[in-house]
This record gives structure tokens, sequence and C-alpha cells, in this order.
């Protein structure tokens, strides 16, 4: 299986000095699914930022399928890692939703035919079609974040990485938007998100990288990082509700180490049966 | 590529430091700066500009700003090279004299107005306007607009990196394409902001901003002795030169000129 991003030592300063991070290390191979998560200001959004060039290591190297972000344009790791920002205000400007959706695949010089056939598959899939000839600005928050997310999806990247991609949804748009990713992980997509949502971490991945202070403190599957409470502590977390009913149900001999609700209903079934 | 890093508008955030130069009324800095000011105007040559360059550098170390200063000065390399070329041009007698003196003059003029800046808050130099008698709402306003510099800024990068990320490459066509590119860059600016801007009066609106006609303040600006003492000095200082340059009763070298 191939490397789809490496972070080595990976440094980084805005101001001379003072490092947002000190000497990252970890890979993520192809169809892997990762959140990284840790409290604010931990260097998440820096660290994504350096998935595509947007910023480039200080000292360290970022690698992505072994190319070495600091010899590359943002343009062409950006065919590579489509990387879908936490605010949608920050991107949307086109007059029509489908121009909005066409912009990275022009940017990319994707075939005219292609194009069509692209967008009108993507605004379906997302439930956009309606809304193909209007404006994003009348949009509601929830169908702004789908189109923000649809724009990058749409010219598939090999690597998808989303910053806070459940932050002010409801419930539904929620759901929405974690059935999208869970077809992405499932079709081979090395997907990557930065979340502070415990809920959506458990449901969605396998793997965990929990960051404080610029440094890596814990990189392991996601049972076993977010089940941990004093990773759980040092990221500014609270345990999900199925690890924080494990917890609490202890005494009865259920293992700490529970994120699923199956599992959980399993152990509480064993105990219920004696 | 560090050409994309939005780091020109830092220079533009005051931070608070304990001296004493910051605990002047920001009335008092206003002085030296029209004292220093008159003075550097009235002389082509560079003697004075340079004692005025250099007495303002004691007072950019005594506020512990060198840095800041530096970055300030380093803005108007540039501009300089300008002055100075221009002046060398057009000058039609004593050419280097007359090119020195005006780029001195440039320097020292920056480095007078950096220090009110460096080391006046927003809030205290809305405050000083207030006492000169400006309406709160003007006042409030020239304060917002330096307190959201910075926002903007960094609004603006996410913005940029939003766009590049989906391959908008701004480096990149002739002169046309390349403005057509700075629209997806700018209409999300300038639509956020605007969003931004109802935000910001709403929490005013909140906050009962312009209920009363006559407002009280937290903070209050008051002269100190201190104050007095180095503004009297000041205006001194200046009726002094005024007085000697008019009767020329000014010692010979502050009007030294540079040998052709």
């Amino acid at each position: 299986m191939r490397l789809a991003i490496e972070v080595e030592d990976l440094h980084f300063y805005y101001v001379k000095g003072e490092y947002v991070l000190r000497g990252i290390n970890f890979e993520i191979k192809e169809g892997e699914s990762v959140v990284i998560m840790g409290s604010n200001g931990a260097g998440k959004t820096t660290l994504i930022k350096h998935f595509n060039g947007l910023l480039k290591p200080i000292k360290g190297h970022v690698r992505v399928f072994g190319k070495d972000t600091r010899n590359h344009t943002v343009a062409e790791l950006s065919r590579l890692v489509g990387i879908v920002f936490q605010n949608p205000d920050h991107q949307l400007f086109a007059e029509t939703v489908e121009k909005e959706i066409r912009f990275a695949l022009e940017n990319f010089n994707f075939p005219s035919n292609e194009i069509d056939k692209r967008v009108d598959k993507i605004l379906r899939y997302f439930g956009l079609e309606r809304y193909k000839s209007a404006s994003p600005f009348n949009l509601s928050e929830g169908e702004k974040k789908r189109l923000a997310i649809a724009s990058v999806l749409v010219y598939e990247p090999d690597i998808v990485v989303l910053d806070e991609p459940t932050i002010g949804q409801d419930a539904i748009q929620r759901k929405r938007i974690i059935n999208v990713l869970k077809e992405l992980i499932k079709s081979g997509k090395t997907v990557v998100a930065v979340t502070h949502d415990v809920e959506f971490a458990v449901e969605l991945f396998e793997r965990a990288i929990v960051l404080s202070r610029g440094l890596l403190v814990a990189d392991g599957s996601v049972k076993e990082v977010l089940t941990n409470q004093k990773v759980l502590e040092v990221a500014n977390l609270l345990p999900s509700q199925v690890t924080k009913c494990a917890w609490l149900l202890e005494d009865f001999g259920i293992p700490r180490d529970i994120v699923s609700i199956e599992e959980l209903k399993e152990h509480i079934y064993k105990v219920l049966r004696g | 590529m560090s050409y994309f890093r939005i780091t020109i508008l830092k220079g533009f955030e005051f931070r608070k430091k304990d001296t004493l130069i910051h605990k002047l009324d920001p009335r008092a800095k206003a002085v030296y700066v029209i004292v220093m000011s008159i003075i550097v105007l009235m002389f082509t040559t560079p003697i004075p500009s340079l004692i005025i360059l250099l007495s303002s550098f004691i007072i950019v170390v005594l506020a512990k700003t060198v840095k800041e200063w530096i970055s300030t000065m380093k803005g108007i390399i540039l501009l300089s090279v300008f002055i100075f070329v221009v002046n060398y041009l057009i000058a039609p007698v004593d050419k280097l004299n007359y090119a020195v003196s005006m780029t001195l003059r440039l320097i020292t003029l920056t480095s007078i107005f950096s220090i009110f800046f460096l080391t006046t808050s927003p809030e205290d130099f809305s405050l000083a306007l207030l006492k000169l008698g400006m309406p709160y709402e003007y006042t409030l306003i020239f304060t917002m607009a330096l307190r959201f510099i910075p926002t903007l800024a960094r609004d603006l990068q996410m913005i940029v990196d939003a766009q590049r990320s989906r391959g908008l490459e701004l480096e990149r066509g002739g002169a046309i394409q390349r403005i057509k590119k700075f629209l997806p860059i700018l209409i999300p600016l300038i639509i956020y902001e605007i969003k931004r801007s109802f935000m910001v009066a709403e929490a005013l609106e909140a906050r009962a901003f312009g209920a009363v006609e006559s407002r009280t303040y937290f903070y209050e600006i008051k002269m100190s002795s201190l104050d007095w003492i180095f503004s009297i000095s000041l205006v001194i200082l200046l009726i002094l030169v005024i007085f000697s340059y008019i009767t020329g009763t000014l010692p010979g070298w502050l009007f030294w000129k540079i040998p052709a």
C-alpha cells in the first residue's frame, strides 16, 4: 500500500521563534481514515495546511505520495489533496451553485464535457440539484457547507481533508455529511478530518492523532486513543457517550475501551444474563 | 512563496508596554510630533534632521520599541530611494546636499510619527481626539477601523488559502487574467466583511450604543505634571528655534551643506 502523507520532524512558526508545530512525525497510508484532534490552538489547522503546500515546513518534511511539498506548487498538490476549510463563507463566490462547483474543475483543466457530467453527478449526490442556478449566498448554512464539500469532492482528489466538517450543523445536516464521508471512506479514499466532535470521530474513523501545543501526544486506533482518559484531558475533550457509559459501568466488569454502541450493548447483555 | 502570507499589516498591531513614553499623554506626544515636524521642515540642510532623528531614536530605545521601529523604517526604504533620486534630478544646485536632506526629512518624519503610533494605543488616541472635541461616533469609527485591520488580514488569508486549495493560481497568467483571478478572493472578502459589520453593529446596539446623549468613559486620560513639563519645554524649544532662525542667531554648523 502506498503512503499517502508522510510528515517527518515537522516544525513550523508564523512569528519567528514562536513554534506552532514542534517536531511532528506520522505517516498516513492510502485508504486510511484519520481524525486529528486537540484543543484550540494545538496546531491542527496549521498542520493540514501543510498537506497541500499552503504552508511549507520551516524544518522537516511533508511528502504527499512521495512528493516533497517544498518542490511542488499548491495547485499541483491540491489536485492530490482536497482541503475543505471550516467556513464556507471563506470560499463561496460564484453567481450560481453550478459555477461554484465548476471552479476547481476549470482550474485543473478538466475537459468541458467531463465538467458538465461531474457537476450534475455531484449536485445530485449532495441533494443540491434544485439549486443549480441559485446563488450560493441564498442557501442555508447546512447547504452552504455541503456545497463547499461538494466543490472539492467533485474533482476527486486522492486524499480528502476536512476542517471541522460538523461544526454548527444540525442533526440532519450532520447525518448527511457523515453519510457522504462514510461512502468516501468505504470507496477507499484517504480521508483526514480535523474535529472536536468525539462522537463524529468514533462513528467514522479508524485512527486518531492528538496534538497538544504543537506536539503529537497520541497516535493510534480511535478505540485506543479516544478511551484514554489522560489523552482526552490533554486534548480538552470529553469521552464519547458510549465510552462514558462504559466507564460508569466499570464495576460490572465492562472494559473501559469501548467506542461502539454495539460492543457496549453486547457487554451489558453479558452482564444482565449473568 | 512567502508572497501569499499576509504579514504587511503586522505593524499596526499595537502592543502595550510599561515605559515612560507609553505613559505620556497622547496630547503631549502630539505636541512632540508637531514641534519636531515643524523644525524638520524649516531646514534644507542635513544636520538638523540628523539631530532630531538621533533624538527620536533615543525615545524609541526608551520606549523599548526598537524592533517595531526597524520594521516600520524598512517599509520606507523604497520610498526613500525614490525621493533621493527624484530630488537629485530636479535640484538646480547642491544636488547631493538637497537629495540627502530631503531623504533625511522623510526618514526623520517617519521616525517621529512612528513613535506616536507605536506607543499610543488606539483607545488613547481616540480619547485624545474626544478631548479635542471630536464627536464620539467618529472616534469610534477610527478605533474600530484600526481594531479590524488584523481581523481583515486574517480573513483575507483564510480566503486566499481556501481558493488556492481549489486550484486558483494567482501567480499565473497575463495582466487581465490575473485581475480576473482576484474576483474569487474579493467577492467572499467583501461579502464576509459586510456581514461582519452588521454583526458588529448589532453587538453595539445590544450594548445600548447611542442610547444616551452624553456618555461617560471608563478610562480617562489626564495631563500629568510630567506631560505639561514635556509639552511646555517643547513649545519653548520651538519658539527659541524660530526666533533665532528669524534673527539669524542660529549657529552656522546647522546650515552646513554636503559639498558637491
